[in-house]
């Protein structure tokens, strides 16, 4: 009884937060889409009236009625058409030579344009798991091949991905679910941080307005010392470099100062504003 | 015993790779060595990370290269020095021939074949492409480390997945 009395007073979960951070779960993005897998452009703009990828190569096709180019274009073939003239314009811009279909450049491209016509499709039937499992292969393939051309050419790796339009990002230390303690944890510690950065600028700059009178204060009294020890022809001990010295480091912080000052200045003008 | 092999190895040049870090004034070197276990009389991986002074920017991720402590500690944490960098990232010279590779093919066979089918514009030229380096941070994110993404800010961080 006392037992169970002492579960429903103490609580062990749902502990109160003191420090005040606003946790924001990030949404759910399925890998398919193009801020996962890292395209940066979608499909190459082919109109609709191009004609297929082997009945473009005919003589006849070129002085044909409008009807029969209609015929041949791709919107009448179907989208499998289109889609070889997606892989066609990808492959057209890396190529070495006409032939070429197996270099990794080739291979990439290839795999890109897949992707690309996949991800178009998929955003139509997002409820088609064959094709979303599809893909996601196609981009784990093409992400190992990026993976392995950066080890062996890195300058052709960067000039593919600009020709390309890709993303490539490295592999994190480890893949695992997100958790609501693990990121409380991180968000926690940049708070802190924060909060020790911000003490740390504070104090630096009480310090450093401080300088500036003493600095003056300094300069004044090297001068006194130095035309009363002319005066009374005592041993010189202050030097003229000295008081140069002390003069550049005061010229110095006024020059700081004042771009401190109009930042400040340009802060609450702004705040004044909103 | 261990501990002393550790602290005459500290002595010596070590050999690693650099390893994608949040650090920006260090590198950080990843020094592969292997460890006897005396029940099973196998070697064990264990690798060891060291944070090395590098003001010139010479290593980039991936490159092995050459490190050496310092006589005194820089910080807490950077306490060995970059020498050089012995094989540079993604850009291989045959040893023998000194002829640049790529894979298991010269580079120079490759454009030889190229030109026999008949080269395009769009085949990468080597000697046209500028230094590595040129897409960090743009289109090439592997100088930092990536994690998982845990909120969402005002900004993006493209190294979180």
């Amino acid at each position: 009884m006392l037992r169970r009395l002492a579960c429903t007073v103490v609580q062990s979960r749902g502990i109160k937060h003191t420090v005040n951070v606003k946790w924001v779960r990030p949404d759910y993005v399925p890998a398919y889409k193009p801020e996962k897998s890292g395209d940066l452009e979608g499909l190459p703009p082919i109109p609709e009236s191009a004609i297929g990828k082997d009945y473009s190569l005919s003589e006849e096709i070129k002085d044909a009625s409008e009807s029969v180019k209609k015929i041949f274009s791709v919107a009448h073939l179907g989208r499998k058409e289109y889609n070889r003239l997606v892989k066609e314009e990808l492959i057209d811009r890396v190529k070495r030579h006409q032939y070429d279909h197996s270099t990794a450049e080739t291979k990439i491209a290839f795999l890109t344009g897949q992707i690309r016509y996949l991800q178009d499709t998929m955003d139509k039937f997002p409820r088609n798991k064959k094709m979303k499992q599809l893909v996601q292969e196609k981009i784990d393939r093409r992400k190992k091949l990026l993976k392995y051309l950066r080890q062996y050419d890195y300058k052709k790796f960067e000039w593919l991905l600009e020709k390309l339009n890709i993303e490539y990002k490295g592999h994190p230390e480890s893949f695992h679910k997100l958790s609501r303690m693990e990121s409380l944890r991180k968000l926690t510690e940049m708070h802190c941080d924060d909060i020790r950065n911000k003490k740390l600028a504070d104090y630096r700059n009480l310090l450093e307005s401080q300088q500036g009178p003493y600095l003056q204060q300094k300069l004044d009294a090297l001068k006194l010392i130095r035309s009363e020890q002319i005066e009374l022809k005592l041993p010189i001990t202050v030097t003229e470099q000295d008081i140069t010295k002390v003069q550049q480091q005061f010229d110095d912080w006024k020059i700081k100062d004042d771009i401190k000052q109009k930042a400040m200045k340009k802060k609450k003008n702004i705040v004044l504003e909103i | 015993m261990a501990r002393n092999v550790a602290e005459t190895a500290r002595k010596f040049l070590l050999l690693g790779q650099c390893v994608p870090t949040v650090k920006q004034n260090a590198a950080k070197i990843r020094v592969k060595r292997l460890e006897l276990d005396e029940n099973l009389l196998m070697y064990f991986r264990k690798d060891e990370f060291y944070y090395c002074h590098d003001p010139k920017k010479v290593c980039k991720t991936g490159d092995i290269v050459l490190i050496q402590s310092l006589p005194q500690k820089l910080t807490k944490l950077i306490t060995h020095e970059v020498k050089e960098v012995v094989y540079p990232f993604g850009d291989i010279t045959d040893p023998i021939t000194g002829k640049k590779v790529a894979k298991e093919r010269y580079r120079e066979d490759m454009d030889r074949q190229a030109e026999l089918y008949g080269k395009l514009d769009s085949t990468f030229d080597y000697n046209k492409a500028p230094e590595r380096g040129w897409q960090d941070g743009k289109k090439d994110f592997t100088s930092k480390p990536t994690y998982t993404k845990f909120h969402v800010f005002d900004e993006n961080d493209p190294y979180a997945i």
